[in-house]
């Protein structure tokens, strides 16, 4: 391991930026420096990934408030643009980036995330090009962890919050200093950039992580819900839902997706996709005007059932990773630590 | 009003008396459900509790972290003609009586359990009093069928439209036009638009939403600049003269987002323009969007 102390992590950073994208975890609504004033107003936003930038007020403590995962799965992409000329359409694809990307300080929750966002998009028979452009090109550095939130279960889900085996350099907190070690190929490759600024850190332990308030073991839940599709506990839970989206657009395993278009002249169709959220009213609408899923009662049922159940059997995990974003954000707290409680507790064949 | 008053000795006590009147509601079938406040999965959560069975009312709290604002949920029961409990806050009391208002619900069906409220905490930190509460100045309850009295009762501002809202405003009107011009940009580009604010707000009570229709398809699916700022400013819009301030668009955002700044100025120059009471103090009032008065200014004519 080498290691730098924290104070330094700016000379880090300004190297690694000069030749990559650099995407770090960033306190507030900042886009640029200019907006750190606004900040300062109270216009607080959650935290998230942002492109480096020295003066950033970077956020080091917890997981972000946003999960990183619009990096490779946008909120809103654009597909391609279509224009009418002389009575043919021309297409226009996105031409694609190529700069290499990092994302640096991802914590093991977001990492074991990414895992499940890879099995969706690239590894079931179709790769979706869009994300593999994005994933393709991305060295991601983990950040082992060594307090939590209020909200974190990662350890429920079997994840170990100091270590992400999946990351391309996993950087563990030393109280005062960050340590590096690389873990891939391309891992080692990146931190020949900032060799330079690191020193040995012979027999450095990480910071233990404290134990987490959150405890709801996993174990049974997916067979147990196999025979659960019709159990009472949905109509239980489902009032208490109030039907946004807040759950599904941070949790960092959602991926559901809508194309849509707009057209910015009557020449011009452009063609681009935003992330849906299943608990919205409107998700499974069909064109005729039959919905499926047509009350809270389903809605609620599908997501946790997806999370849990249908994602195991489609993909081989369990799409929850212990972030926590549901469990502190959820405005009513209906969110999957409680979900799995009540499973755990539920009476089956009533 | 019905005087059911139930005087407390402090607010240690409120859970254990929103247990008995839940009972007894439950027991003598006034009412099929009571929509009240159990405990979350962690210490600083509550979360909203549904209770139809009179031995399931010992989970019934009331604790610092009952943000939530019922009301709504009333609506899930609306043209069923089943009697629903609910406990109210203050500024709960409010919205309900803008639902009564609205016709979206009849009084006659919903028995109101007020508690006069001791304030409410940041989830975060335990010792900041949470910000709905900054601009609180109706922390006894404006309608109830039972009150639970608590001495400890607490109030932010003291009068309506009172200094906070003027404080957080002033920030936003004392920039220069180009500054505003960014903040709100930054505001509605920091949007996530997953609705919350408008989920969990009661004086949306539309059974269907402007936003939601996809054809015609007022709101584009994507998530820009343009589309989010022509949310917040309709969504604002929509609820002017209605919006009770109870601060739960505020607090449900999960950007943290100050949702709440555009319905304090619409409901202030309300209340200034036509020189009538904040909304949904008083069963008998109507709403001032809803009347029409000769003396009405009309300077844009």
């Amino acid at each position: 391991m080498r290691k730098i102390a924290k104070t330094r992590i700016d000379d880090v950073l300004r190297a690694l930026a000069s030749h990559y994208d650099l995407y770090v975890p960033v306190e507030g609504a900042t886009t640029r420096t200019s907006d750190v004033t606004l900040w300062q107003e109270g216009l607080v936003n959650a935290s998230r990934f942002r492109l480096y930038e020295e003066g950033l007020p970077l956020y080091w403590r917890t997981n972000t408030g946003l999960s990183p995962k619009d990096l490779f799965f946008p909120q809103t992409e654009k597909m391609y643009t279509a224009v009418s000329q002389n009575k043919t359409v021309e297409i226009y694809e996105e031409p694609a980036d190529a700069k290499p990307i990092i994302l640096f300080g991802v914590r093991s929750c977001d990492m074991a995330s990414i895992d499940c966002m890879d099995r969706v998009f690239l590894q079931k028979g179709y790769e979706d090009t869009y994300y593999r452009n994005r994933r393709q090109r991305t060295h991601i550095f983990a950040l082992g962890c060594s307090t939590h939130e209020d909200a974190c279960f990662c350890t429920s889900m079997d994840i170990d919050p100091q270590a992400a085996p999946a990351a391309d350099v996993q950087i563990s907190d030393l109280g005062d200093a960050f340590g590096f070690t690389p873990q891939s190929a391309k891992g080692q490759q990146t931190l020949a950039y900032i060799d330079g600024f690191l020193s040995d850190a012979y027999a450095a332990t990480p910071l233990p992580t404290d134990p987490m308030l959150i405890n709801v073991p996993l174990a049974g839940v997916t067979e147990k819900l196999e025979t659960m599709f019709d159990h009472p506990l949905w109509d239980e839970l489902s009032p208490r839902c109030i039907g946004c989206g807040a759950c599904t657009f941070l949790c960092p395993t959602c991926y559901c997706f809508d194309i849509n278009h707009k057209s910015p002249a009557h020449t011009h169709i452009v063609k681009q996709r935003s992330w849906d959220s299943c608990m919205f009213i409107d998700y499974t609408c069909m064109a005729g005007g039959h919905n499926p899923r047509p009350s809270k009662t389903e809605r609620v049922r599908n997501r946790f059932l997806d999370k849990l159940l249908y994602n195991r059997q489609r993909h081989g995990r369990v799409f929850c990773v212990g972030c926590g974003r549901c469990v502190a954000k959820c405005p009513v707290s209906l969110e999957i630590a409680t979900v799995i409680q009540k499973i755990q507790a539920a009476e089956v064949n009533p | 009003m019905n005087e059911n008053v139930i005087q407390v000795s402090g607010k240690s006590e409120i859970s254990q008396i929103m247990r008995e009147i839940a009972r007894d509601l439950l027991q003598q079938k006034t009412v099929s459900l009571v929509i009240g406040w159990e405990k979350g999965i962690l210490p600083n959560k509550s979360a909203p509790a549904f209770i139809t069975q009179s031995h399931d009312t010992d989970k019934l709290v009331f604790d610092e972290y009952c943000y939530h604002n019922l009301t709504k949920y009333l609506l899930q029961r609306k043209g069923s003609g089943l009697k629903t409990a609910i406990f109210v806050k203050g500024c709960d009391s409010r919205s309900l009586v803008g639902l009564v208002q609205d016709n979206q619900v009849p009084r006659e069906d919903i028995c109101i359990i007020g508690i006069s409220c001791p304030g409410l905490m940041e989830e975060r930190n335990t010792v900041i009093p949470a910000k709905k509460c900054e601009t609180c100045y109706t922390s006894i309850p404006v309608e109830y069928d039972f009150l639970i009295d608590c001495p400890d009762t607490k109030t932010g501002d003291d009068e309506p439209g009172g200094s906070f809202a003027h404080r957080e405003l002033s920030k936003v009107e004392n920039m220069t036009l180009d500054q505003r011009d960014t903040y709100w940009q930054t505001m509605f580009q920091g949007c996530i638009r997953c609705y919350a604010c408008r989920n969990v707000c009661p004086v949306c009570s539309c059974k269907e939403c402007c936003f939601d229709l996809t054809s015609p398809d007022w709101v584009g699916k994507g998530n820009n600049t343009s589309d989010n700022s022509f949310y917040h400013l309709v969504r604002a819009m929509h609820v002017a003269g209605r919006c009770v301030s109870c601060g739960e668009c505020e607090r449900v955002c999960p950007i943290n987002l100050p949702v709440m700044l555009l319905n304090s100025k619409l409901s202030l120059s309300i209340e200034e323009l036509f020189d009538e009471p904040p909304a949904s103090m008083n069963l008998d009032d109507t709403a001032t969007l809803s009347q029409f008065k000769p003396e009405d200014p009309e300077e844009f004519m």
